[in-house]
């Protein structure tokens, strides 16, 4: 009498999914089978069968009751409580609601949060995108098929504007192999997903999951359990970013922005270790400028003292000498790398040239200043427009001297034009060709996705037998899997790189030449010596693409991009990752380190710009204003005060790299709270009206960050290369959209 | 639900020879192929970010194709657009196919070359300097580009940027609008339908008594001078109208409780119009107020004078105490009433019923000073027209309403000159050819006999004096 009750055996309403789901055999998890065949009942008899069933137990109670069988009478009807009238087992848990149970805790912990305290909402509320996920993703696993399309078309909007190109990825998601293929799933399934809340949030939603765990508490806390990471803080500890002030100032903006740990990588706040017992020490970095060699010291001093006496400083200003001594030769202190770590060729005359130009430009130069107070500092941008190029330029790149523009074409060769309009002679020629003001490069096989030109100096008053200070090779890249090495004496190939398995997205010089550095489709980033055909060293860790690459100013590090949203600093010796910033919600699409050394700046395709503080690992703040598109590329001033940025829709914009905004972290927040006017972002720049659907999508909202300085329109040309000249011009490239 | 239609799936398991798939099998195969589709356009989609573009391209999905190492698809090319025909299998069953051009080799072989593409250039411009976008062809218009959204807004946003960038003249629309309480708007109604009622004095009266003591009207203030200028300036050939309206502001201005001085400059045009308009009345015929004799005076040109040479008087008393009351807190009123008058008055193409609004008008603002210094010199000249109106018998009576106009002018000088006694009376009667001669040397002939006639020594002397003053 104590066995199990006679009813069916499994949960009644899994009928609901499994009539959905395919009767084909073998897919769906044995209980279903179990439930197919025992929850089908004759069907003549399903009538007579629950009359049966209830007069039997009946029967069976008056039996014993008669016999005085009271114990066994107690028991059966025990038992027989968690019965329906049906005989079916009464559902008490979420858990036995199929796929219904992770709607239901979906319901249950979004509404309560929605119900929770102000200030517990935001950090509660990042919660909602991972319990989404997994539970997707956990239907799909269980063949739910039905259920998880309606879970993810119900919900989805919650997402829609940070997340949408997960939720692209993840809309694809149909049948449980596809797990294995999808990137996005896979990610999601290897890993845990880190989370941090404060102590008081956690407790209060574990809390509530145990009261509630019949209801579908239960379905969150596995969730919970078997896939996030919560990592509980003090609020103290925080700081100013989950401040009671700054939830209030962002109230009015619905833009919440993941926090900087949370996510898949599952890192300490800028740390790159994502161990999870891992220190919360950073590891030191040397950001300091590169130490100059001795010999080179002297030659730069000798030529700068030949200099002087050539061209006397006129009154008030210092001799080129002081200059040298103040300023650029520094001894050498605690922060910066030896020279060591990254051996570079012995300098030559050209060398020493270069270092005088500097100390020229160094004290000639137009020095633009922070903001302090009163008007951000007047940026003059000459913008270089092409005509006539049917969308068929895909990068350009300008030379340090400001001479030569090149541009690599989707047509698989790279052009080169001198800006000034002179000829650009090579000694192949014959004597017959007739100048030239542009030269084409050809040799890839594929769509050239960057160039870039090697380091090179204006010397505006240069005699002719000082050494030349022009860019001499030009590296270009392309999705044929090649770099390229071109020589612009002769305008030819010199080398072709072949190691990247797959396209190649970037590719830039170091600080002072013969090294650069790489990104590519395969997910490394490596980097390379003129010299060498093979890469010295690759860069391993992104979840996805190499998108944009960049060389700190001391040439000890180098920095990563990629489509995981991501950027990542490494070290370019031992290949270590040593930071690791997240907070990016589209996908990294340039990035740029300030000549100081200290700050990172990355921008993604939503429009906005991050800045990075490196020492510290953490984010500076957001800066928000280009249309949705992409932000082709960033380029800070000399002094590391300005950075402007370019981007598809169609604006060169300045922003004040030091001002401090309501979305710096742990900035001034309360008192500068609700920066920024709603502008639709379709309509935002000139440029991008006409351009493809992805300005107009939605009509998402933009603010501008308080922090911009300028923004200048262009006529219809999306901006692709943005750089400021050391002499503090900028100077812009883009392609004409008629 | 898959957004591939799962029958293409049983199209395609027929063309290669599967007759029958269940149907659970063709919803499972309509998933998969959806799920490969994304997976092919999430790489196509990086392609396309790398070129820098934002149309997705077929170049940039056959290099997905083989990044993922597929076979790239041949044939289609970004060039131009892929055109698709229709074809009938049976009725209701569309089958849509890409139109494959067959082309005649021996005519593409022969056929000229098509145009090189042109050559891509650079051009380069001033997108900014010092900050400021200069305005040149090359960027865009401030209309085109919406520039106030590109600048940073709201509590953090500085300031001086706006000035910077040529926006400090922004357009700020009014943060409240004006709200008429019903009652209002009520009033209004009844107030602007009472004035212009012909047919009940009470009811004018009552809108008249309201306008000049209610203190609750000061919200309709802007509505009621609007009220007034249009219907003055859609009424002119309406004597009653008008001087309905010129009553009502006067109402207005006598209002105690109205602040009005931000209106004057509002109320002044409609009142001006009353003074010296050309044709206030209905006109029989437009001949009537011209030069021609051969038109006689009918009817009604007879009444009319009198009606609107009442309201020109009118008129220019409000216009006075507005340029009394309100010279103070606008400087240029007096002066700008008074050069438009004088404008009038010495247009000699105008009616005279404009010039005796003119003068009246000056009368009235100037006074006896603005008289002697604006008027009499001008008097020599008007006797010629003066006299012509005289001798015209459909225009005598206009012009002796000029003339009287004048000598009211000219009495107000009399009367400012009235505290010097003198022993001009003698001489006068003495010597009243020789004083005539003087008038007319001095004002001409009409006026001069009509001083004398007057009799009035006082007035010849002030009027001959005037001179001396000069």
């Amino acid at each position: 009498m104590s066995g199990p009750p006679p009813g069916p055996g499994g949960p009644g309403s899994r009928s609901v999914s499994v009539s959905n789901g395919p009767p084909s055999a073998g897919m769906p998890p044995q209980q279903h089978m179990q439930q197919q065949q025992t929850n089908v009942p004759p069907p003549a008899g399903a009538q007579g069968g629950v009359q049966s069933q209830q007069n039997l137990n009946q029967i069976v109670l008056e039996y014993l009751s008669k016999k005085g069988y009271n114990r066994t009478e107690a028991m059966l009807r025990k038992e027989s409580a968690h019965q329906d009238a049906e005989g079916r087992p009464i559902i008490t848990r979420a858990e036995e609601s199929g796929g219904a149970k992770y709607r239901g805790a979906y319901e249950l912990l979004r509404s309560w949060i929605e119900d929770n305290l102000d200030l517990y909402k935001p950090e509660l509320r990042r919660l909602m995108w991972p319990i989404f996920v997994y539970s997707f993703l956990d239907l799909v696993k269980e063949y739910y098929i039905k259920e998880s399309e309606d879970f993810f078309s119900k919900y989805k909007g919650h997402f829609a504007n940070e997340r949408a190109d997960e939720i692209r990825a993840l809309s694809a998601i149909k049948l449980p192999q596809h797990l294995q293929d999808s990137h996005i799933a896979k990610i999601h399934a290897e890993n845990k997903y880190r989370l941090t809340l404060s102590q008081m949030a956690f407790n209060s939603l574990i809390q509530f999951l145990e009261s509630k765990e019949r209801e579908g508490g239960g379905v969150i806390i596995a969730i919970l359990t078997s896939h996030m990471q919560i990592f509980t803080v003090d609020r103290a500890t925080i700081g100013n970013e989950r401040s009671i002030a700054a939830i209030l100032a962002r109230a009015t903006g619905d833009d919440d922005m993941p926090a900087e740990d949370e996510g898949i990588p599952g890192h300490n706040p800028g740390s790159a270790n994502t161990d999870r017992n891992a220190p919360t020490i950073l590891p030191k970095l040397a950001l300091g400028p590169l130490p100059q060699e001795p010999e080179l010291q002297d030659d730069v001093h000798a030529a700068l003292q030949e200099e002087d006496a050539k061209n006397p400083p006129k009154p008030g200003q210092n001799s080129l000498v002081e200059e040298y001594e103040q300023r650029i030769k520094r001894e050498p202190t605690d922060d910066v790398p030896t020279r060591d770590t990254v051996p570079l060729p012995p300098s030559l005359a050209r060398d020493v040239a270069m270092e005088v130009q500097k100390v020229i430009e160094h004290r000639d130069r137009f020095k633009i200043s922070g903001r302090t107070g009163g008007v951000g500092p007047g940026v003059s941008v000459t913008m270089f427009t092409f005509h006539n190029t049917f969308d068929s330029i895909n990068c350009i790149d300008f030379s340090g001297d400001n001479l030569l523009v090149a541009a690599g074409m989707a047509e698989s060769y790279v052009r080169v034009w001198s800006l000034e309009g002179n000829a650009l002679p090579s000694p192949l020629d014959g004597p017959n060709t007739p100048p030239s003001s542009s030269r084409r490069l050809i040799g890839h096989s594929g769509p050239v996705y960057a160039v870039s030109f090697s380091p090179a100096i204006a010397n505006p008053n240069a005699s002719p037998s000082a050494p030349s200070t022009g860019p001499q090779y030009l590296l270009s890249c392309s999705a044929d899997k090649t770099v390229r090495l071109w020589s612009l004496e002769t305008w030819s190939c010199l080398v072709a790189y072949r190691s990247h398995d797959n396209p190649i997205w970037d590719v830039t010089w170091g600080p002072h030449g013969h090294y650069f550095l790489t990104g590519s489709h395969d997910r490394t980033a490596r980097l390379w010596s003129t010299d060498h055909i093979e890469p010295l060293k690759m860069y391993v860790g992104h979840d996805n693409d190499v998108d944009c690459v960049a060389f700190h100013p001391n040439n000890a590090y180098v920095f990563t991009g990629s489509c995981d949203k991501t950027v990542r600093m490494w070290n370019i010796s031992t290949g270590n990752a040593l930071r690791l910033f997240t907070g990016h919600t589209g996908n990294v699409t340039a990035i740029a380190c300030a000549p100081d050394g200290k700050t990172l700046a990355s921008a993604d395709d939503t429009g906005a710009i991050f800045l990075w503080d490196l020492e510290k690992g953490r984010r500076k703040k957001r800066m928000r204003g280009h249309g949705k598109g992409g932000v082709w590329s960033l380029s800070w001033s000399v002094e590391s005060t300005v950075l402007v940025s370019g981007g598809a829709d169609g604006t060169v914009r300045v922003w004040d790299g030091l001002l401090e905004t309501s979305e710096s972290a742990g900035g001034k927040v309360a008192a500068e709270g609700g920066a920024g006017q709603k502008i639709d972002a379709g309509k935002g720049g000139a440029g991008v009206v006409g351009q493809g659907g992805q300005g107009k999508k939605g009509g998402k909202e933009v603010g501008v960050s308080a922090d911009q300085i300028g923004a200048f329109p262009t006529k219809k040309s999306p901006v692709y290369k943005v750089s400021f000249t050391r002499m503090n011009l900028v100077l812009a490239g883009g392609a004409y959209m008629p | 639900m898959s957004v591939w239609n799962p029958d293409n799936i049983k199209d395609v398991a027929e063309s290669v020879g599967i007759a029958s798939l269940s149907d659970a099998v063709v919803e499972e195969l309509a998933r998969d192929v959806d799920f490969r589709i994304t997976q092919v356009l999430d790489e196509a989609l990086k392609f396309m970010r790398h070129g820098k573009r934002t149309t997705l391209g077929t170049q940039d999905i056959s290099n997905a194709l083989r990044v993922l190492n597929v076979e790239p698809l041949f044939g289609y090319e970004s060039t131009r657009p892929l055109r698709f025909g229709e074809a009938s299998i049976g009725p209701g069953q569309p089958l849509y196919y890409v139109e494959d051009e067959e082309v005649d080799f021996e005519k593409l072989i022969n056929s000229p070359l098509p145009k090189v593409p042109r050559e891509i250039t650079f051009t380069a411009h001033w997108l900014a300097v010092e900050g400021v976008q200069p305005s040149i062809p090359q960027n865009p218009t401030s209309s085109d580009s919406r520039h106030n959204d590109l600048l940073p807004k709201g509590i953090g946003a500085n300031p001086y940027l706006a000035a910077v960038n040529g926006h400090d003249n922004v357009s700020v629309k009014p943060l409240v609008k004006h709200v008429l309480s019903k009652e209002s708007i009520e009033l209004y109604n009844k107030l602007s339908s009472a004035l212009v009622d012909e047919t009940n004095e009470e009811w004018r009266n009552a809108a008249l008594a309201s306008l000049r003591t209610d203190p609750g009207i000061h919200q309709l203030t802007t509505y009621l001078i609007t009220f007034f200028a249009e219907k003055v300036t859609h009424n002119l050939k309406n004597i009653f109208i008008l001087t309905q309206m010129m009553h009502a502001t006067a109402a207005l201005l006598s209002n105690p409780t109205i602040y009005l001085d931000p209106y004057i400059a509002s109320i002044v045009p409609p009142v001006l119009t009353c003074l010296v308009g050309k044709h206030l009345g209905p006109s029989p015929s437009p001949a009537t107020n011209t030069s021609s004799d051969s038109l006689l005076a009918n009817g009604t040109a007879h009444t009319n004078p009198i009606a609107f040479f009442a309201l020109r008087d009118l008129a220019a008393s409000i216009l006075t105490t507005i340029a009394r009351r309100y010279s103070s807190t606008s400087a240029t009123l007096k002066p700008r009433i008074a050069r438009t008058c004088l404008k009038h008055f010495l247009d000699p193409a105008k009616p005279f019923g404009t010039h005796y609004g003119a003068i009246i008008g000056l009368t009235g603002i100037a006074g006896p000073e603005g008289v002697r210094l604006l008027v009499l010199p001008n008097l020599k000249l008007y006797d010629t027209i003066l006299k012509e109106g005289l001798a015209d018998d459909s225009r005598k009576l206009e012009a002796e309403m000029v003339v009287i106009a004048i000598m009211k002018g000219l009495e107000g000088l009399e009367s400012s000159a009235g505290g010097r006694g003198g022993g001009f009376v003698v001489n006068g009667m003495e010597d009243l050819e020789g004083v005539r001669e003087r008038l007319v040397e001095k004002v001409g002939e009409v006026v001069a006999d009509r001083i004398v006639c007057s009799g009035r020594e006082i007035l010849v002397r002030a009027v001959l004096e005037s001179d001396v003053n000069l």
